[in-house]
């Protein structure tokens, strides 16, 4: 009873009110709406990748208990019998796989796995559809017949075959044709890669390949019954250099990786949502001061100061529960973009991803409910809490006061400046669990420091520069700064959401900018050369295949006009850390090109690194790892186990972990001889016309070898990684733009509540001779001071906003920092737009003034 | 502003002011006939919803009317621009609230000067006679004090110091009387009194009370909107 008496009380009270203010509810409503779509769908789009990638990786490992390896390189096939015969071990399977694609201009490359389909069996899940003849054993054609291929059926309908067609695939060193024998089942390895994946035989495999003798990775499943000891006795059976680890190791690495950028667009995303909360706060603060009189009056005919707590954190549950609701049509739009944008940025900055199904968690979805409602409630709490001290005998009380601020401006400033003092010691500690957690409280402290000292700014600000505006502006200025001072919190709320929201822009635009400039010089110094060259799709299938020794030959004729200096690179893990371990010609590079030097003096360094006395490593790698300038690297690369002290530290924006870079001459004769996976020419006259020379130097290597190699333009190289760039911080202008525009709803909501609720205030003034012009423009210079001192204290906190996003917030998630820039021109130019755009929401407040008639002032009572 | 003593100051032909509300209308005042010298100290009568308040806004120009002729301070409210009611709200009316209506954020000195400033004068030039109004009605100490320092009675005295800082020809007070206690009332009463007796100032007072009634010159009654004999 006492329940419906609350919720009856709730609708006749408040629900009831909120229907004859649908505007500003509708308002408010829009920017949770607004704020909570763009949490969701992020959220659930980069889950959707997430899930993608570990199910595509989860499939493919199968039942597999443990994987056999070679860091780097290819385990040999022969190792198949000795593990056949070990006791411990129930089933093994050989595993090979590689990018390919039909040997036509535009086609998309998709993973063609190599195995033995008698072997596989029991380790992983795949199905062959059943053919019109009922006779046909598909999977014992693939092993029988050389040159024959299943594809899943999204990839058959993609590439327009069916069961019985041919298929000219191309790879490194050859192109072959294939029979589609048959077509995957949806379930099991064929929802792999977003469904887009092909079996074949090992041998075919090989074959296709030049593998001939090796493989990627032998899956093992053990009995039942294999022990420690088992497992001590398999490790102890393999040679030095290859590696027994679980299954589960390379997934882990990948979903490290997209998790931080999850948790970075998350961040982000939720500053709408914070922004959203100044909203809440503004109206139901807004509600509880303009019904007062209502309040004591409710006090004076029996309900307690819990009932009138309950009801405002009701309002605020409300607007959270209709704002998520509305957020949902919002969500399906935003998302659809989104998936696209985030999927492409983690296949190109981290890990391959190919989203085919978006699905939505019940955990996503009730957390984001829960976060939306929970700052709604969080946001009433204050109002609620200085509603219920309303006293009843105020019913009797006529009150021309207005609302009265029970938290003078300098209590709330010292908030403030305590909430900004403990953000320096608070970004000095270490990243929690990965997550640089300190950073992003410093950052929260960061804005509720700025919020909280924005009415004593207003106040002082007003202050001093009332009498100037008297004489200088005239009446309306002055009224307007009078009012904005003695306003108290109430302005200052929709200040704080405006600082937040050009803090954010300011501190974004500054980061970008930084990461852009740091960026492009590493690209023109580092990312030199005038022609890269690297075997068939080798960046897909992320080198492992050398340059056939024919072009190689082919390239030596050259040798008078370029220098051709050759790289090899490693993907190999340090822990559960990925990083790429570069071979190159170190002697050669260092005449066109340099490293962006971090750490370590270069003059003494160079020598060192030309003479393969160790390496140096990426910024990255050194912050994940914990190594640095004195320590030793070591690895077990392919047959060689490798000890080098590390030399110095370089920025390298490389993405997909870090980078170790060692002398190519230096590792062949210390360890083995190693393949050329990659190519770099440089012309030797430099005075030519570069452009031109790439452009004939590239069409012959085409009309000798076309379509052995692939080739990329330096130049076209370096304007495709900053274009990447671009496009991988469209999503958060997108996130951020958002931001802004909840701010000017704030804004909005805020002044035309000011004007609302100060109607006898306002009609006052008309009566004492104020023209409709004088009052409409005090409205707008009061909106121009919030919107003034809002943007000049969101700067000032977004320069320090930006500190914490390029020096620890950068570096405690992905490894990196880069150089402090402003681009004063874009800051310069978007200020004023800012500007213009909070002034425009004063627009609705100026229409609402005298939407009564002024003679209401007289109204009897 | 002087007007002389003997020519009306407010006249009104069948003065009518309709509200609409939704499908319904409201009469506010009907057919409204009225002719007030110069130098009258007014009193009109008459319970809630008599038509009072309506009256009073469309004298002080806060409203216009539906029918009929309205000269003010011969300043014809049915013709008149906006601006030209600014202006006549600005120099030829001064009006007093039953609920004060100071503005909380600015002090007494400021409240009284505002209407100076809003017609333009700079705070120097408003400042001597807000001074002087001050002084004559004993809140010289309180110059400096937010309305929510003020009594209710220097609430209205601070009230009525506003109405008189552009010098008007016509104050118009609605239940001035009205928040205050009746020694407070009475004070006000007189001093309107004074206004009329020794400024020459048209006063018309709109109340319950009868504290006014022996000061009254001419009393006016309403009903329902129209003119009758004064309770």
């Amino acid at each position: 009873m006492r329940n419906f008496f609350f919720l009856r009380l709730f609708i006749w009270f408040s629900l009831r009110d909120m229907r004859k203010h649908k505007g500003r509810v509708a308002t408010v409503l829009l920017g949770i709406a607004l704020g909570a779509a763009v949490f969701s769908s992020v959220r659930l789009s980069v889950n959707a990748s997430l899930d993608s990638f570990a199910k595509s990786m989860d499939l493919i490992a199968g039942q597999a208990d443990y994987i056999i390896t070679r860091p780097g390189g290819h385990v040999p096939e022969n190792l198949i019998t000795h593990l056949w015969n070990h006791r411990a071990i129930k089933n093994v399977s050989p595993v090979l796989s590689t990018y390919t694609r039909i040997a036509q201009a535009g086609s998309e490359p998709f993973l063609l796995i190599g195995f033995d389909p008698i072997l596989d069996r029991p380790l992983r899940n795949w199905r062959i559809a059943p053919t019109t003849d009922p006779k046909a054993v598909v999977w014992f054609d693939l092993l029988k017949e050389p040159g024959t291929i299943i594809l899943s059926e999204p990839l058959m309908r993609l590439l327009n075959r069916e069961p019985g067609d041919r298929l000219l695939l191309e790879h490194v060193h050859q192109r072959s044709n294939f029979k589609i024998l048959g077509k995957l089942e949806p379930e099991g390895l064929a929802l792999a890669e977003g469904g887009q994946i092909a079996l074949t035989d090992i041998a075919t495999f090989q074959e296709f390949t030049g593998l001939f003798g090796k493989v990627d990775r032998i899956d093992l499943k053990l009995k039942p019954f294999a022990t420690a000891q088992d497992l001590a006795d398999i490790r102890q059976m393999l040679p030095e250099s290859i590696q027994l680890n679980l299954p589960t190791a390379a997934r882990e690495s990948g979903q490290m990786m997209i998790r931080a950028y999850q948790l970075n667009l998350s961040i982000l995303s939720f500053a709408s949502l914070f922004v959203g909360m100044f909203l809440v706060y503004s109206l139901v603060a807004l509600n509880a001061a303009s019904r007062r009189h209502e309040l004591a009056i409710l006090r004076s005919t029996g309900a307690s100061a819990y009932h009138i707590f309950f009801i405002f954190l009701a309002e605020g549950a409300f607007l959270g529960i209709t704002g998520w609701l509305a957020a949902i049509p919002l969500g399906n739009f935003l998302i659809k973009y989104l998936l696209h944008g985030v999927s492409q940025t983690i296949s190109t900055l981290f890990v391959r991803v190919r989203v085919d199904e978006l699905s939505l968690s019940v955990f996503e979805i009730s957390f984001s409910f829960a976060v939306t409602v929970g700052i709604s409630i969080l946001a009433a709490y204050q109002p609620a809490r200085e509603a219920m001290q309303v006293s009843p005998k105020e019913a009797l009380e006529i009150s021309q006061l207005g609302m009265r601020s029970r938290k003078s401006p300098g209590q709330l400033a010292l908030g403030g400046l305590i909430c900004i003092l403990l953000v320096l010691p608070l970004s000095r500690l270490p990243a929690v669990l990965g997550m640089p957690l300190p950073g992003y409280l410093a950052i929260l402290l960061l804005f509720a420091g700025f919020s909280l000292l924005a009415p004593w700014a207003l106040q002082r600000i007003s202050r001093r520069f009332s009498s100037l505006l008297l004489r200088r502006a005239g009446i309306p200025a002055y009224l307007a700064s009078r009012y904005v001072r003695d306003s108290g919190t109430r302005t200052a709320v929709s200040v704080g959401a405006l600082i937040t929201a050009v803090a954010l822009f300011t501190a974004l635009v500054i980061m970008i900018y930084s990461f852009r400039q740091t960026v492009e010089y590493w690209t023109y110094e580092t990312i030199k050369g005038d022609l890269f060259l690297t075997s068939k799709m080798g960046e897909i299938n992320r080198f492992r295949y050398a340059i056939p020794q024919q072009v190689i030959d082919n390239l030596q004729d050259y040798k008078s006009e370029v220098d051709i200096l050759p790289n090899r690179r490693f993907f190999l893990n340090y822990g559960k850390f990925p990083y790429e371990f570069e071979l190159l010609d170190i002697q050669g590079f260092m005449q066109y090109a340099s490293f962006f030097w971090l750490k370590g003096d270069p003059h003494k360094i160079r020598p060192m690194l030309k003479g393969g006395k160790g390496v140096i490593v990426s910024e990255v790698f050194s912050n994940r790892t914990g190594l640095t300038v004195g320590d030793v690297f070591e690895a077990q690369i392919e047959g060689s186990y490798v000890e080098l002290p590390i030399l110095g530290i370089v920025r390298d924006y490389r993405t997909q972990g870090g980078v170790v870079f060692y002398s190519m001459p230096h590792f062949n004769a210390q360890y083995h001889q190693t393949y050329w996976g990659g190519l770099r020419f440089f012309f030797k006259d430099r005075s030519q016309d570069l452009d031109l020379a790439v452009a004939k130097l590239r069409n012959e290597i085409i009309d000798r070898m076309g379509d052995k190699v692939d080739m990329f333009s330096g130049k076209g190289l370096r304007g495709a990684v900053l274009r990447i760039f671009d496009e991988t911080f469209a999503v958060t202008t997108v996130l951020l733009l958002i931001a802004l525009v909840i701010a000017a709803l704030g804004i909005a909501t805020t002044l035309t509540v000011m004007v609302l609720e100060r109607s006898q205030q306002l009609n006052t003034l008309f009566a004492v001779g104020a023209s409709f012009r004088q009052i409409r423009t005090m409205i707008f210079w009061e909106a121009g001071f919030m919107v003034v001192i809002g943007e000049l204290a969101g700067v000032v906190c977004g320069f320090i906003l930006s500190y914490l996003l390029v020096y620890v917030i950068n570096r405690q998630s992905f490894g990196w920092t880069f150089l402090y820039g402003v681009d004063w021109g874009s800051l310069g130019l978007s200020i004023p737009l800012i500007v213009i755009t909070a002034l425009a929401a004063a627009l609705p407040a100026v229409k609402m003034v005298f939407r009564q008639p002024p003679a209401t002032l007289l109204r009897e009572r | 502003m002087n007007v002389e003593k003997s020519q009306p100051v407010i006249s009104a032909k069948g003065l009518t002011r309709v509200y609409r509300l939704g499908d319904s209308e409201v009469i506010g005042i009907s057919q409204v006939n009225l002719e007030i010298a110069g130098g009258e100290l007014v009193v009109l009568k008459g319970n809630s919803g008599s038509g009072k308040s309506t009256l009073l806004s469309l004298l002080a120009g806060l409203d216009r009317p539906s029918r009929g002729e309205l000269m003010v301070a011969r300043h014809d409210l049915n013709k008149t621009s906006d601006s030209q009611l600014t202006h006549f709200r600005r120099q030829v009316v001064g009006m007093i609230f039953q609920s004060f209506n100071l503005l909380p954020t600015l002090t007494a000195l400021e409240n009284i000067c505002l209407p100076a400033l809003l017609a333009g004068k700079s705070i120097a030039e408003s400042r001597p006679r807000a001074m002087a109004l001050l002084e004559w009605l004993g809140l010289d100490a309180r110059l400096n004090h937010l309305p929510a320092q003020l009594s209710g009675g220097e609430m209205q005295r601070t009230a009525i110091a506003r109405a008189l800082i552009n010098d008007p020809a016509i104050i118009l007070a609605d239940e001035p009387t009205g928040n205050l206690d009746s020694r407070n009332g009475q004070i006000v009463i007189e001093l309107l009194a004074e206004l009329n007796r020794k400024w020459n100032r048209t006063v018309l007072i709109a109340t319950h009370s009868t504290l006014a009634d022996e000061m009254a010159t001419v009393k006016i009654g309403l009903r329902d909107g129209m003119i009758t004999d004064p309770p």
